[in-house]
């Protein structure tokens, strides 16, 4: 059985044959015929399963079977034919090419996306904010309800969010619309359209009504700098980046995806900061005390810690919690004595009053579902997480038919 | 003097578990540290691996596949697949009005389905083409779209039966690959027995379809019983040290026991469908004979299935090794083609790979039954 033998490549059978080696090319006779083949010419067909097996390049469906003793004579007389590139493998250049473009791929889409977001932003059409801003509103309709008995409320909180405007200058302020909704979580969001909901939830967890103020002026400052349209315009870009690149691959993609995540979380904390600085010139502006903001803040994080306490671990980088102390500061920092409120008393008792805010607050010292800031458990809905004042982690950005449906904040 | 055939122990495969795993952990690190695109090298030294482990009658397979054709198929999939991809699930639901939208990726799921099939079908073209024994290449001839189509109009009558029409629907996808599968210039043949394709099928199939959804539930409650019983009663001591997760390991727990239930009781289906598949491939007069059993291949599934999801999918060929292996190592080939006179094939190669294979990531090893 251990005989060379020689397929023609013209019929599925083997013939013996007897192989002499030279320097440079090997002969061998099979029968009457004889071949000569040159040994830069030929590649290895066996992948080192055993026996050597010998092809010619280009591939002329002839094949050589050796025996192991002539297999061990052709070692000696062409060890080329034993290193790795006599196989016909793509060597590693081609590899370490094909990793770098991936990787110089993934590097214009983790840096060139954030950079191009806000001048796509910007110049986004009309017709496609419109209808980014209608699905955002069927999303908030799954989780909060309109009250029918807000709207006094609803025009106090619009009065006192165009006073800070008109005190900052801000351009869009005619535009901007708030809306009071009751939904089972306190949070405060901006939608394309540059609504701002306002949760009864958030308004029951107020103690004064610079608190409220305090948070509106931030969703007003997401607004001017137009961070929904950026974060839409993030999102849309990795979730593109990684279907095309990844194609459907696996575990791979899933690591891919968790790295863009992070990414994203921390773009979204740069937006915070920017919203909550900008949000704290318009109360300087209006003279509002940011006092209020910081109460508020300091109480979200009691709250997040009475939670902590009872779930066990939450994921503390995940959940973006460790900006809050430090927000908390900087509103306490910018805090000034002497300042009214900004409501009237019996304007905030009118606010208190929408949605049944203050029935509940009654009811309920310690508000229910007291989602700290930004842990996103309320609503079960992707792209219209409602931010809570802070940028929230995006579980799952790849999911396609979720993406950027709201804004995320 | 020409070497025949011995008549039993024709096909052999001598892949070795850990030789495979070494080649396989190595390929899902650098698929890791390539963010993905060394799959096509990966697929292919896999292949080429798994190949040259099979032999039929003493001279193994031979894959001359390359990693660039792979990724060419790949570059011509991306703007022909990928982009209107793209479009529906990204673009179209913030442009257009969402009922538009809506039917727009109802629409594009429904045309994924037969283009799946097609794509497994020019899969398993580029891969046949790539496949050597002897020298001569093997050949898959006849059209990618009547598969597709084919195949889509069995997927819906298994749909509106249920289910039940699926071991003629699997008869039939087999017979029609078969008949269109080519060793060098000799046509494979899927022959008529006289008997119902799906013959010795039923039996096994009614079992599984039965008793798969009550295992399913079985399961869920034996779990929580057990749970119930740990925590519950006092077997542990109730305090706070009960994890709040622990629904969570008993959900898990009740996964992993659907999952062996349901390999256990499908696996007297698949055994007999492939036994009966291979009955009834033929080439040249020669016919084949595979020896799957249930708990055999129970064993040999379950062990790719908890292979691939332990490690996250990145193991997953280890699975259609295991699979590969199998089945070789249980055929025989009964009678002997008359290997002198079947010459090479005239088939066109190909160039650009697998494409949409790739998209879908169809890629099931060798797939031989
Ligand atoms: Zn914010």
């Amino acid at each position: 059985m251990d005989a060379t033998r020689y397929a023609d490549g013209r019929a599925a059978i083997t013939r013996n044959a007897t192989v002499e080696f030279a320097a440079d090319r090997l002969t061998f006779s099979v029968g009457e015929a004889h071949h000569a083949w040159t040994c830069a010419d030929l590649r290895r067909a066996d992948d080192g399963a055993g026996r050597v097996i010998l092809k010619r390049k280009p591939d002329t469906g002839e094949r050589l079977y050796l025996s192991e003793a002539d297999g061990d004579r052709l070692k000696l007389a062409a060890p080329a034919l034993f290193g790795p590139r006599a196989y016909g493998v793509e060597g590693r250049a081609t590899v370490l090419g094909v990793a770098g473009a991936a990787w110089s791929l993934a590097a214009v889409f983790l840096l060139g996306v954030p950079l191009a977001a806000a001048p796509i932003a910007e110049r986004m059409p009309t017709r496609i904010r419109t209808q980014i801003s209608d699905i955002s509103w069927s999303q908030v309709e799954l989780f909060a309800d309109y009250c029918d008995d807000s709207d006094e409320a609803a025009h106090i909180l619009n009065d006192v969010a165009y006073r800070m405007m008109a005190a900052s200058d801000v351009a869009m302020r005619d535009d901007i619309w708030i809306t009071i909704v009751d939904a089972p979580f306190p949070n405060a969001f901006a939608l394309p359209d540059n609504s701002i909901l306002v949760t009864d939830d958030l308004i029951a967890m107020s103690e004064h009504p610079d608190e409220l103020t305090g948070v509106i002026a931030h969703e007003i400052a997401h607004i001017e700098h137009n961070h929904v349209m950026k974060n839409i315009v993030r999102s849309v870009g990795a979730g593109v980046f990684f279907d095309v690149v990844v194609g459907g691959a696996g575990a791979g993609q899933m690591v891919a995806i968790a790295s863009v995540n992070l990414a994203g979380l921390r773009y979204s904390r740069g937006d915070e900061t920017d919203a909550d600085e900008r949000g704290l010139d318009y109360l300087d502006a209006a003279g509002v005390d940011a006092a209020g903001l910081a109460r508020l803040f300091e109480r979200f994080q009691v709250e997040a810690q009475a939670q902590a306490g009872d779930a066990g671990e939450i994921p503390t980088m995940l959940s973006s919690h460790p900006a809050t102390a430090e927000r908390a500061a900087a509103a306490r920092a910018r805090a000034r004595t002497g300042l009214s409120p900004s409501m009237t008393d019996a304007e905030w008792q009118v606010v208190r009053r929408a949605c049944g805010s203050a029935l509940l607050h009654q009811e309920e010292p310690a508000p229910v579902a007291p989602a700290a800031p930004d842990t996103p458990q309320a609503p079960p809905i992707q792209g219209a997480k409602p931010e809570q004042l802070e940028g929230g982690a995006k579980p799952g950005a790849a999911t396609p038919a979720g993406h950027g449906a709201a804004g995320e904040d | 003097m020409t070497v025949e055939a011995a008549p039993t122990n024709s096909f052999t495969h001598s892949g070795k578990f850990f030789n495979v795993l070494g080649l396989a952990l190595k390929n899902a690190a650098l698929t890791v540290l390539t963010l993905t695109l060394y799959r096509f090298w990966a697929r292919t030294a896999m292949r080429r691996r798994l190949w040259s482990r099979a032999s039929a009658m003493g001279d193994p397979l031979e894959y001359t596949g390359s990693a660039l054709e792979l990724f060419r198929g790949f570059l011509i999939a991306l703007p022909t697949f990928f982009l209107p991809a793209m479009f529906v699930f990204y673009v179209a639901p913030l442009v257009m009005d969402p009922v538009t939208a809506f039917w727009l990726a109802a629409g594009f799921y429904l045309v994924a389905v037969p283009l799946m099939a097609a794509a497994r079908y020019l899969m398993r073209r580029y891969q046949l083409a790539r496949t050597r024994w002897r020298g001569i290449r093997f050949g898959l001839a006849g059209g990618a779209a009547s598969f597709a189509w084919a195949s889509f109009g069995w997927t819906i009558l298994q749909t509106l039966s249920l289910g039940w029409y699926t071991p003629v629907a699997r008869m039939n996808r087999a017979k029609m690959i078969w008949e269109n599968t080519r060793f060098g210039d000799q046509p494979f043949e899927f022959i008529d027995d006289g008997e119902p394709l799906a013959k010795g099928l039923w039996g096994p199939f009614a079992l599984g379809w039965f008793a798969a959804p009550i295992a399913y539930f079985g399961a869920f409650i034996i779990m929580f019983m057990i749970a119930a019983m740990l925590f519950g009663t006092g077997a542990l001591p109730v305090s706070e040290q009960i994890p709040p997760e622990y629904g969570v390991v008993v959900v898990v727990a009740a996964i992993a026991l659907v999952l062996v239930l349901m390999v256990l009781l499908w696996a007297p289906y698949n055994a007999a469908a492939m036994n009966r598949i291979a009955s009834l491939i033929s080439i040249d007069g020669a016919r084949f004979k595979l020896r799957a059993k249930t708990f055999s291949l129970f064993f040999v599934s379950l062990a790719g299935w908890l292979i691939t999801i332990f490690s996250l999918g990145l193991l997953a060929p280890m699975a259609g090794f295991l699979q590969v292996r199998y089945v070789l190592n249980r055929l025989e080939i009964v009678g002997t083609p008359k290997f002198a006179e079947i010459g090479q094939s005239i088939m066109d190669e190909g160039r650009a790979g697998e494409g949409l294979g790739d998209a879908f990531d169809l890629d099931m090893g060798v797939g031989v039954v």
